[in-house]
């Protein structure tokens, strides 16, 4: 129901709500800083990491639209690292800080933050986003509208209703080696109808989530014992996934341990023949103190 | 647009540092990162791996290179509706594009050549000449 604007108790949950990870923008600091809110319904069976890096990216993007009139928006995304220091729990309210190093028509170039009650969760360095036509997107004037929303009282928070995990199917697995699975996006789901309300696309963040789970199944056979991921670096999206559609996931673990003694896994995701998306993650004995 | 020549000295120079550059960007070996290679139909380049090679080459070599920079470069001081028309280069335009990517085989200039097919011409060696222009701009000052 694209055309749906909010949530709440019987009404549908679309845009500006299913994939919106920022509740309140609480400080704005010229094109340098921005700093924001956002609470993780409690209701939510799970909140996946990659989720934490969206809220951040989501704050940047707000401020790089608001600077381009909302013409342009930043969709696709680099990520040069990503610092995993502890996981979020639903109930959760995450601190969000962006610093700027630049932005104009075509990209926005930041790092910023996550915390929970003063403790850094997750930090993002070297990330870029390529800016983009809105009016593919959104419509400027709904998604300014929302910025002053969000710059004044803020959002109604807890709308957003967790997001299914994706069925994997293994279709060929050498235990600690190599992992590869078909994932079949879903036709549908809410977050369609915020990501994005003119041109549904399957939001990489969820994509990166699913090759994350291969990866820490892989890093976990090769260790032999449960493992944490503590960086995703190289991060990189090619392509726009649509509903519907079938991707190939996969992911393989480096035999030599990098000199820090973690495990280096790389993954990526395959359209027909094209790798349209990869990174690389690493992964440490989990001694349960990221719990 | 107008520069000192760059030499095959000053661009084997900076090539080692671009070549692994562009390998780590492209995700490829880095003996496929030829001097003399198309970017986007040797080696499957995209617009997001453009964005991602200016990104590191600025942090390799400590340079800053704006966006649009090489179309910028290359129309210089000429006015835009000389340099293109409705996207298509001009006379002009074709000639400056021929002048400033000179490491380029002649026979790959299309005519009539869309500015939005510019890229398809970029080579390894037009990075290694777009990152000693911004060393040279940052020396002057």
């Amino acid at each position: 129901m694209p055309g749906a604007t909010q949530g709440g108790p019987g009404l549908p949950v679309a845009r500006f709500a299913a994939f919106s990870f920022v509740d309140r923008i609480t400080s704005i600091d010229g094109l340098s800083r921005v700093e924001g809110v956002y609470t993780i319904p409690s209701g939510v069976a799970f909140f996946p990491v990659s989720l934490v890096a969206e809220a951040i990216g989501q704050l940047a993007a707000w401020v790089a639209m608001s600077h381009v009139a909302f013409n342009r928006r930043p969709v696709a995304a680099l990520a040069g690292e990503t610092r995993i220091h502890s996981l979020v729990q639903p109930g959760d309210t995450l601190a969000l800080e962006v610093d700027i190093e630049s932005c104009d028509e075509d990209a926005i170039v930041y790092r910023g933050r996550a915390s929970v009650n003063g403790r850094l969760v997750l930090e993002l360095l070297d990330t870029i986003g390529s800016m983009l036509d809105t009016a593919e997107f959104d419509e400027p004037s709904r998604l300014s509208a929302d910025f002053t929303v969000l710059t004044g009282a803020g959002r109604q928070p807890g709308l957003f209703p967790g997001v299914p995990q994706p069925v994997l199917t293994t279709l060929s697995h050498e235990p600690g080696l190599s992992l590869t699975a078909r994932m079949d996006v879903p036709a549908d789901g809410s977050y369609f109808a915020d990501h994005f309300p003119l041109r549904p696309v399957f939001p990489a963040t969820l994509m990166l989530d699913a090759q994350l789970r291969l990866a820490q199944q892989l890093a976990s056979e090769a260790a032999g014992t449960p493992v944490r991921v503590t960086r995703i670096t190289n991060v990189k999206v090619r392509a726009f996934t649509a509903p519907g559609a079938t991707l190939e996931l996969f992911a393989e673990h480096a035999a030599a341990a990098e000199p820090d003694g973690q495990m280096l896994v790389k993954v990526g995701a395959r359209a027909d023949t094209r790798t349209i998306a990869g990174a690389k993650m690493y992964f440490a004995t989990d001694s349960g103190e990221t719990q | 647009m107008a520069d000192a020549v760059i030499t095959k000295d000053e661009i084997m120079a900076v090539f080692p540092t671009v070549q692994k550059t562009m390998a780590d960007a492209l995700g490829c070996d880095e003996d496929d990162i030829k001097l003399d290679v198309s970017l986007i139909e040797g080696l499957d380049a995209e617009s997001i791996d453009f964005l991602d090679m200016v990104f590191r080459l600025e942090r390799a070599f400590k340079i800053k290179v704006p966006r649009g920079k090489i179309i910028e470069d290359v129309r210089g001081e000429m006015p835009v509706e000389e340099f293109e028309q409705g996207g298509v280069l001009t006379e002009k335009g074709l000639a400056r594009l021929r002048e400033y990517l000179s490491e380029i085989p002649a026979d790959r200039f299309k005519t009539p050549m869309r500015v939005d097919q510019i890229a398809r011409l970029y080579t390894p060696e037009t990075f290694c000449k777009l990152v000693i222009r911004a060393q040279r701009a940052q020396q002057a000052g």
